[in-house]
C-alpha cells in the first residue's frame, strides 16, 4: 500500500537526484535562468508598451497588471522547475516504449512521471518574479494582510494544479499521436489566456476559461486577492475548477495508459 | 553540382513525406498557433474601450495585423529545423550526408521547403477558419491586404529565418546543448520582431533601433508590407535591410559549417 507519506519520501529523493543531475551542466542552468528571465522581461516590456497608450485596461491598472504577470511568471516557473520536466518527457517514453520501466515500479505511474525531472533554474525566475511583484504592490502603497498572504499561497497552488491538469492532458495525447511534440506549443500558446485581466473576457470565452479550463483564475483570483482583498466566491470557484481539471485529466492519463503499447516486447 | 541540384527534387519529396507522416503533429501545431490570435483579440478589445485608436491603429487593423502574423508564421517560420540540425550534428548522423554529393545549406534548404509545404497543408484549413469566426466578431481589413508588396517580403522573411537558424544550429559543433541559446533568440524574434505587438507601437527611439537588428525583418516586415502600412520608400528600404540580413547570415552559415566540419569528428558508421 502506497501512502501519501512514502510517495513524499519518494518525490523528496528523485528531487534529490535531479538537482545534482542539473548541477552538474552549471552553465547550462544559467542559460536557462536568462533565457527564462528574457520571456519574463518581454511580458513587461508589453505591458509597458500598452500602458504607453492607456491608463488602464479592463480596470486594472499599470502596477496592477505588473502584479498580475508576476503571479503568473511566479506560478509558472514554480511549475517548471518541478513538475513540467517530467510531464514533457512522457512522449518521448511512450514512443521508444522507456514507459515500461515506469510502470514497473510499485509507485503510481502517473506520480512517477510527473516527478521524475527537476530544473532549478526557473526557481531563479520564480524569486525575480515575486521581487517584481512586491516592487509593484508597493508603488500601489499595498500591504498584503497575513489572511491574504496566506489565501494567496493557497491560490498559488490552485494554480499550480491547474498548470498541472493542462500540461497532463495535453502530454497525454501522445497515446494517440505518436509524436505529440507539439502539445508543448500548445500548453505555452494556451496559458496565454491566463495573463488576461479576468474582466476583459466575455461571452463563451469567459465561461470556458473560467468553468472549463480555469485559466482566467490562475493568475487572477491570486493577484486580486493581495491587491483587493479576500474574494471567498472566487477562490471556492477557483478551487472547485480547478480541483475538476486535475481529476479530469488524470482519468485522461489513464484512459491512454490502457492504449500504451511497450514497444520492447 | 548540376547532379547535387537534381537531387534536390528527391530531398524535398522525401522530406515532405517524413513531415506528412506526423501530420496530426501538425495540425495540432497549427490549431495551437491561432490561440495567441484569439488571445490578441480578447485583450486589445479591453484597451480600446472607449478609444477609437492606439497609436496609428484601429482595432481592425491591429487584429488584422496578428491574423497576418499566423501566414507570415506558416509561410517562413522554421519548425524544429533547429532542432534536427543540431542532433545530426551531436550524433554523428552527418556522416551520411557528408558522403553525399550535395552541399548540405541546399540539402537543409530543401527539407525546410518540404517542412513549409507541410505545415502549410495542415494549417490552410485551421488559418482559414480562425479568420473566418475573427473576421464575423471583427470587420478584418483583409480586402485591402498588400500581396504585391508583401509576397517579396514573405519570401525575404523565409530565406532570413532559415539562414538564422542555419547559422544557430551549426553551433551544435561547439556546444553540447544549444536549446537555450535557441529560446533566448525565439525570445528576442518575439519581442524585436514584432510578435508580440506591432513595432510601430514602440517610442520613436526604440522603433528605430528595431528596424536595425535582423529580427523585425523576420515578422513585422513581412505583415506590416501584406497590411500595406508601411510607405513605398521605406518598403524598399525595408526589402533590402531583409535579403541584406539574410545574406549576411547565409554567409556566416559557410563560414560556422566550414570550421565546424575542422572540429567535427566522424564516429560510427
Amino acid at each position: 500500500m502506497v501512502t501519501p507519506f512514502h510517495l513524499l519520501r519518494l518525490w523528496l529523493i528523485q528531487l534529490r537526484y535531479a538537482a545534482s543531475r542539473e548541477l552538474a551542466f552549471r552553465a547550462n542552468f544559467f542559460a536557462w535562468v536568462v533565457v527564462e528571465l528574457a520571456w519574463f522581461v518581454l511580458q513587461l516590456a508589453f505591458v509597458g508598451v500598452v500602458y504607453q497608450h492607456v491608463e488602464s485596461v479592463a480596470g486594472w491598472s499599470r502596477q496592477e497588471m505588473i502584479v498580475l504577470v508576476a503571479t503568473n511568471q511566479l506560478i509558472q516557473q514554480i511549475f517548471t522547475a518541478f513538475l513540467m520536466p517530467g510531464l514533457v518527457k512522457l512522449p518521448e517514453l511512450v514512443r521508444e516504449g522507456k514507459l515500461d520501466f515506469v510502470l514497473l515500479k510499485p509507485a503510481p505511474s502517473q506520480f512517477l512521471v510527473s516527478t521524475s525531472h527537476l530544473e532549478i533554474g526557473p526557481l531563479a525566475n520564480a524569486a525575480i518574479a515575486a521581487v517584481v511583484g512586491i516592487l509593484a504592490l508597493h508603488d500601489l502603497h499595498i500591504t498584503p494582510t497575513l489572511p491574504s498572504l496566506l489565501a494567496y499561497l493557497l491560490l498559488v497552488l490552485a494554480g499550480l494544479l491547474t498548470h498541472y491538469a493542462l500540461l497532463l492532458g495535453l502530454v497525454s495525447l501522445t497515446f494517440w499521436i505518436i509524436q505529440a511534440e507539439s502539445v508543448l506549443l500548445g500548453y505555452y500558446s494556451i496559458f496565454q489566456v491566463a495573463r488576461l485581466p479576468r474582466e476583459a473576457a466575455t461571452g463563451w470565452f469567459r465561461i470556458l476559461f473560467t468553468l472549463v479550463l480555469p485559466l482566467l483564475l490562475v493568475a487572477n483570483i491570486p493577484a486580486a486577492t493581495l491587491i483587493r482583498g479576500l474574494q471567498p466566491s472566487s477562490m471556492l470557484l477557483f478551487l472547485v475548477t480547478c480541483l475538476s481539471a486535475a481529476l479530469g485529466s488524470s482519468f485522461f492519463f489513464h484512459l491512454g495508459l490502457r492504449r500504451y503499447q511497450s514497444a520492447s516486447s | 553540382m548540376t547532379a547535387s541540384l537534381a537531387a534536390l527534387p528527391t530531398v524535398f519529396s522525401i522530406g515532405l513525406q517524413r513531415q506528412l507522416a506526423y501530420r496530426w503533429n501538425y495540425l495540432l501545431r497549427a490549431l495551437f498557433s491561432a490561440m495567441p490570435l484569439l488571445v490578441s483579440w480578447v485583450f486589445w478589445k479591453a484597451v480600446f474601450q472607449g478609444k477609437e485608436t492606439v497609436g496609428s491603429y484601429t482595432l481592425a487593423g491591429l487584429l488584422t495585423y496578428y491574423a497576418v502574423l499566423l501566414v507570415v508564421e506558416a509561410v517562413s517560420s522554421p519548425a524544429d529545423d533547429d532542432f534536427q540540425i543540431s542532433r545530426e550534428i551531436r550524433e554523428g548522423m552527418l556522416n551520411s550526408i557528408l558522403l553525399r554529393p550535395l552541399p548540405y545549406g541546399l540539402y537543409r534548404g530543401a527539407l525546410f521547403l518540404a517542412g513549409r509545404c507541410a505545415y502549410l497543408t495542415a494549417a490552410v484549413l485551421p488559418v482559414a477558419l480562425c479568420f473566418f469566426l475573427l473576421s464575423r466578431a471583427v470587420p478584418l481589413e483583409l480586402h485591402s491586404l498588400d500581396w504585391i508588396h508583401g509576397i517579396p517580403a514573405l519570401i525575404g522573411s523565409a530565406l532570413l529565418q532559415f539562414s538564422l537558424t542555419l547559422c544557430l544550429s551549426l553551433v551544435s559543433f561547439w556546444l553540447l546543448d544549444i536549446s537555450a541559446l535557441i529560446f533566448l533568440v525565439y525570445s528576442l524574434e518575439f519581442l524585436a520582431g514584432g510578435h508580440v505587438f506591432p513595432l510601430d507601437l514602440l517610442p520613436a527611439p526604440l522603433f528605430t533601433a528595431a528596424r536595425i537588428l535582423p529580427f523585425a525583418y523576420e515578422y513585422w516586415f513581412p505583415a506590416a508590407s501584406l497590411c500595406g502600412t508601411i510607405p513605398r520608400d521605406a518598403w524598399r528600404a525595408g526589402l533590402g535591410m531583409q535579403f541584406g540580413w539574410a545574406g549576411f547570415f547565409l554567409l556566416l552559415a559557410a563560414f560556422l559549417w566550414k570550421a565546424g566540419l575542422r572540429k567535427y569528428t566522424a564516429a560510427g558508421g
